[in-house]
């Protein structure tokens, strides 16, 4: 049984070193504006390519640099820009799927990964790209016989890469799905002119919606409202199935996700990797794995298409149902963005001193936080309730409306 | 005088900018951002007065920006 390389997300230093502390034999990571997460985590920048390749050479594993979104002319300059650096700091591979950033690969002698964006779903499609690549990230939407025929056929067609080795199939084995086919989704772009194949996606999919008939007015009900918006990809329960398909290499999606996230997912997929290859997979694992990536932030979960079901599994709320339940409290009135202080005034309940928060925001996405004091219409104090004005140092822009939730404990 | 400020660092070159006012953007073959023509560096931001013909249409642009990092203020 091959023992399957496991690829983990990141989008910080801080994840970075999360993902190495729990076990990644790689990493991927943006950089600029040419990032898929480009809006919503902070940018890593051409200058830190130097600094992720010699951490991840020092802890011997390899890292990939994603340069996957849509390329127009004008991004020319700045994707050669940093394929050239990534060959020069010793970047191991790009992962892209645009036709112009294959081509600064070839003339740059770059090692190159096809991106699920470009939806490779057939052994014929990997051929294709094997006189280019060595490794095919797969569509998401392939059930794991589909997969393990590809990789059956790398085999018995002895389809060989651009290196000269065997070609390598990836898939992703959890975090988001979207509903659109392997993220080609332009309903960001459409409503707000923010595409999400430039990394600026503003996640309306995940909102709930409701159908109201025009003529009349009347709403109709819907089971879910939250009708666009997929539970979370998770495999750890059919790891076993997943490593006998014959893939090369397990992703973890997330470089939008903290650090915390990134390691408690590369903690429990490197151990079950490991326990399926030493003969010690058990469901009393699974099961202590799940109650640990359940702490995590996570839209609930289901194995996705590997099995052959519908998309149906819908998440039942925007954020994450992590064992904890979020209370809206306050919506963000002001930011400060100099001294980086975020105003918000309390419309419902009441927050106290080291109660856990969590901050949704529409550029920021979730941050957890704990107040150690609560300043009040200026001046510290024990409790805030309705109508009162909060303001506490908050790293990432706010934008006005953005939500501030109460966690307490979810019993459901 | 109405001015545009460009907050260009998180530009995410999206072009939409130079597509609705190309008498004022352009994109940056160095770098693939967009560029206020004729705007001054200010403290990291680059500033630009306009006539008040053309404040709508830059707020236009401004609402347009997908990361919002243009400003038209009067």
């Amino acid at each position: 049984m091959k023992k399957p390389e496991l690829l983990a997300p990141v989008g910080s230093f801080e994840s970075l070193h999360a993902a190495i502390r729990a076990g990644a034999d790689a990493i991927y990571f943006g950089v600029e504006q040419l990032n898929m997460r480009t809006k919503s985590v902070p940018t890593i920048t051409i200058d830190d390519l130097e600094e992720i390749a010699n951490v991840c050479k020092s802890h011997n594993i390899k890292a990939f640099l994603t340069l996957n979104t849509v390329m127009y002319d004008h991004d020319m300059q700045l994707g050669r820009k940093i394929v050239r650096k990534c060959k020069e700091v010793g970047i191991d591979a790009i992962i892209a799927s645009d036709f112009a950033v294959f081509e600064m690969c070839r003339s740059e002698d770059m090692p190159l990964h096809i991106s699920t964006q470009a939806n490779v779903s057939n052994i014929e499609s990997v051929s294709f790209f094997s006189s280019m690549a060595d490794v095919i990230v797969l569509a998401r939407e392939l059930t794991v016989k589909q997969v393990a025929h590809i990789t059956s056929e790398i085999k018995r067609r002895n389809l060989r890469g651009k290196s000269g080795e065997l070609m390598k199939i990836e898939t992703f084995v959890h975090g988001a799905l979207c509903m659109a086919v392997s993220g080609k989704c332009y309903m960001s772009l459409h409503e707000k002119n923010a595409s999400a194949n430039r990394g600026a996606c503003v996640q309306n999919c995940r909102r709930p919606y409701k159908v109201t008939d025009l003529e009349t007015g009347n709403e109709m009900v819907i089971d879910n409202e939250y009708i666009m918006s997929p539970k979370d990809l998770c495999t750890i329960h059919i790891m076993d199935e997943l490593i006998r398909a014959d893939i090369d290499v397990f992703k973890i999606e997330g470089r939008s996700k903290s650090a915390e996230y990134v390691y408690t997912t590369t903690k429990c997929y490197r151990e079950a990797i490991d326990a399926v290859i030493d003969g010690t997979y058990s469901e009393e694992k699974v099961d202590g794995w799940m109650d640990e990536l359940s702490k995590v932030y996570n839209r609930g979960f289901w194995e996705g298409y590997y099995l052959g079901r519908k998309l149906g599994e819908w998440s039942s709320i925007p954020g994450s149902i992590a064992k904890e339940k979020k209370v809206f409290i306050a919506r963000c009135t002001k930011y400060y963005p100099k001294i980086k202080i975020a105003e918000f005034l309390i419309e419902t309940g009441q927050i106290t001193p080291k109660d856990s928060l969590l901050v949704l925001g529409r550029n920021t996405g979730s941050d957890s936080i704990t107040l150690e004091t609560l300043v009040v219409n200026g001046h510290p104090n024990d409790v805030a309730t309705k109508g009162d004005k909060i303001t506490f140092p908050f790293e990432l822009p706010l934008k006005e409306g953005d939500k501030l939730y109460k966690l307490i404990e979810n019993h459901g | 005088m109405a001015k545009i400020i460009h907050y260009r660092d998180k530009c995410i070159g999206c072009n939409i900018c130079y597509e609705l006012q190309p008498e004022y953007w352009r994109l940056s073959r160095k770098d693939g951002k967009a560029t206020l023509i004729g705007g001054k560096l200010k403290r990291d931001n680059y500033v630009l007065p306009i006539p008040d013909h053309d404040i709508v249409k830059s707020q236009e642009v401004a609402e347009h920006c997908p990361v919002k990092v243009i400003k038209v203020f009067l």
